[in-house]
Order: structure tokens, then sequence, then C-alpha cells
């Protein structure tokens, strides 16, 4: 129990400073809506914490619903991680583009 | 025939006025394309009035391999030729990987350490790196050539615009290898002399250039 509050605490933390940058117009509109539907999600997964033990035990995984959630968050980070590389392959690609241009132009 | 020279240059204060003095006149036009070096490479170029183009950021050398391409293209070259700016290759072998071109007889044409001539090539590079690399070509791009990463090439202007150098490092010889393979042009090796000064491309670079491939591919 102590742990749930704790986490929703931190997930209260970081919802606070998301509508304080919102506020501020520090993040775009796309993004903060991203963050809330994030933030929201993990703080269902912690409430309901017990009927995801259930459902993870029902599909046939050994380990806890925390261990599930932990794993998935792992995969979702790498996903990220893998199209944050590719979105910045394409900025490398632009700025060659705008550097060859002005060698060109000069 | 108009035969243009590109010579990408990053950092080579040293070797670079030599350079164009040895290649200017076995050429119809040379082209020297600054990196953003960070010594007088551009100003030494520039006063020997060869035209000489500055990126205002390092881009690496494929990228000014791809600038001076461009920038042939647009002054009306017929055949382009890649020679670096360290001093490594010889320009009076330019005619030699120009002469199949010339002939009529490739569309692409690369200069190789192994068919002949004599190259200083340090040894872990020649029994270790080199094969590994060959081996790698042929089983991933099944590109069967002597020299695959050697950056002493010509290309005709057709090949030249139709193979864009997309990979802004060192990947681009195996980008250009196979992209001419790809679009099955005639493909020629002739043998060059490669005159080592340091050691080259580092072995951490091979995994650097398998990494950047995969990339490219996947972010097309």
């Amino acid at each position: 129990m102590f742990q749930q509050s704790f986490a929703l605490l931190i997930i209260a933390f970081f919802l606070t400073r998301l509508f304080y940058q919102r506020q501020k117009n520090q993040i775009a509109r796309n993004e903060s809506i991203f963050w809330l539907i994030f933030w929201l999600i993990a703080a269902l997964a912690i409430i309901f914490i017990k009927t995801i033990d259930k459902a993870v035990a029902a599909i046939g995984f050994s380990g806890s619903g925390i261990n599930f959630l932990f794993y998935t968050a792992v995969m979702i980070l790498f996903y990220f991680i893998f199209k944050m590389r590719l979105r910045l392959v394409k900025i490398e690609k632009n700025i060659t583009d705008i550097t060859r241009e002005v060698a060109l132009k000069k | 025939m108009k035969i243009f020279c590109v010579i990408p240059a990053y950092n080579e204060a040293k070797n670079i006025v030599a350079i164009i003095d040895r290649g200017k006149p076995l050429v119809d036009s040379l082209v020297i394309v600054d990196d953003h070096s960070s010594d007088d490479t551009f100003v030494l170029a520039k006063n020997t009035g060869t035209p000489t183009l500055h990126h205002i950021i390092n881009r690496g050398q494929g990228a000014a391999l791809q600038t001076g391409n461009d920038y042939a293209l647009l002054h009306g070259a017929d055949i382009i030729v890649h020679f670096d700016a360290d001093g490594q290759f010889l320009a009076e072998e330019i005619k030699d990987v120009v002469k199949p071109i010339l002939d009529n007889q490739a569309d692409i044409v690369f200069g190789s350490r192994f068919l002949g001539k004599k190259s200083n090539l340090p040894r872990f590079k020649k029994n270790i790196i080199m094969p590994l690399a060959k081996l790698i070509n042929r089983i991933f791009f099944g590109i069967n050539l002597t020299d695959p990463q050697n950056g002493f090439r010509a290309m005709s202007a057709k090949v030249a615009r139709e193979i864009r150098i997309e990979n802004d490092q060192m990947a681009h010889c195996n980008e250009i290898l196979i992209k001419a393979f790809k679009n099955k042009y005639r493909i020629q090796e002739v043998p060059i002399t490669v005159i080592y000064h340091e050691f080259g491309q580092k072995f951490s670079g091979g995994f650097r250039i398998i990494k950047d491939l995969i990339y490219k591919k996947i972010t097309r």
C-alpha cells in the first residue's frame, strides 16, 4: 500500500510539472497530451495492480504484474530510443543538405 | 571529355597544395571540398586559384564527395574522379582509372591495391581487416571486388547523376559499390598504388560503417 501511494505521489509530481510546463508554453500541446495519457495510464496501472497481477497470471506469465509492467516499459523505451535515432538520422541529412546548398551557392 | 577531380579535404593543410599542384595538370578541372577544417586547408586551397567549396559544418567524407559531384555535374563534367587529399594516392594514376571510361569499357572504375602494384599496406590491415571487409561485402551485398574500401575511383557523369551518396561518413565507399552493382553498371578495377603514412581506417571504423549502412537502409 505504501509503495503504491509513493508511486502515485511521484506521478502526481510529474503531472503538476507537466501542467506547469504547458502553462508556460514550454511544451507543445500534442506532446503534453501524450505525457498526460502516459502518466494517467501509469497511475491506473498502479491503482489496479492486483487486477493486472491476475490478468498477467491468466495469460500465463510466471512473474507478477509489476514485473510485467516493468518489462513492457523497457520495451517501450527501447522503441522510443530507436525512433529518436531514426529522427536524428533525418535531421543529420537535413543539415548535410543545407551545408551542401551553402557550399555550392558561395 | 571533361574530366573533373573531386578532392574532399579535412585538416590537410600539410598536403593540400602539393596534391593540387600534382593533380591540376592531369585533369580538366579540380575541385576541393573543404569539410570545415580547423586548420588552413580552405585558405591554402583557395589561394592556388582552384575552385574550393567550403562546408560550414563538418559533415564527413561522403558528404564532401557528394558536394563535389554536384559541383562537377553543374559545371559540365563528363567523368568525375574521386581522389584523397592525404597524399596516399598517386596523381599520375588518374589516367589509368579514367581510361576504361574513356574507352567506353566501363561506367565506373575502382582502384585496387591488390592487383599487382605495390602498396605498403600495414600487416594487420592487409591480413585481418581487408579480408573481413571483403567477406562482409561478398556475403551481405554480393560485391566481389578485390579492394572494396578503396577511395580512388572514377565514374561517368551518368553514374554520378544516378548514384547519390547518402552516407555522410565512411560508409559511402560501400554505398557506391552497392548502388553500382544494383544498377548493373559496367564495373572495372584497375591497379593503383597506395602509400601509407599512417594506419588509416581503424577496426572500430568498420563497425561504424556497418551500423551506418543499416540505419540508412531503415530510414530510407
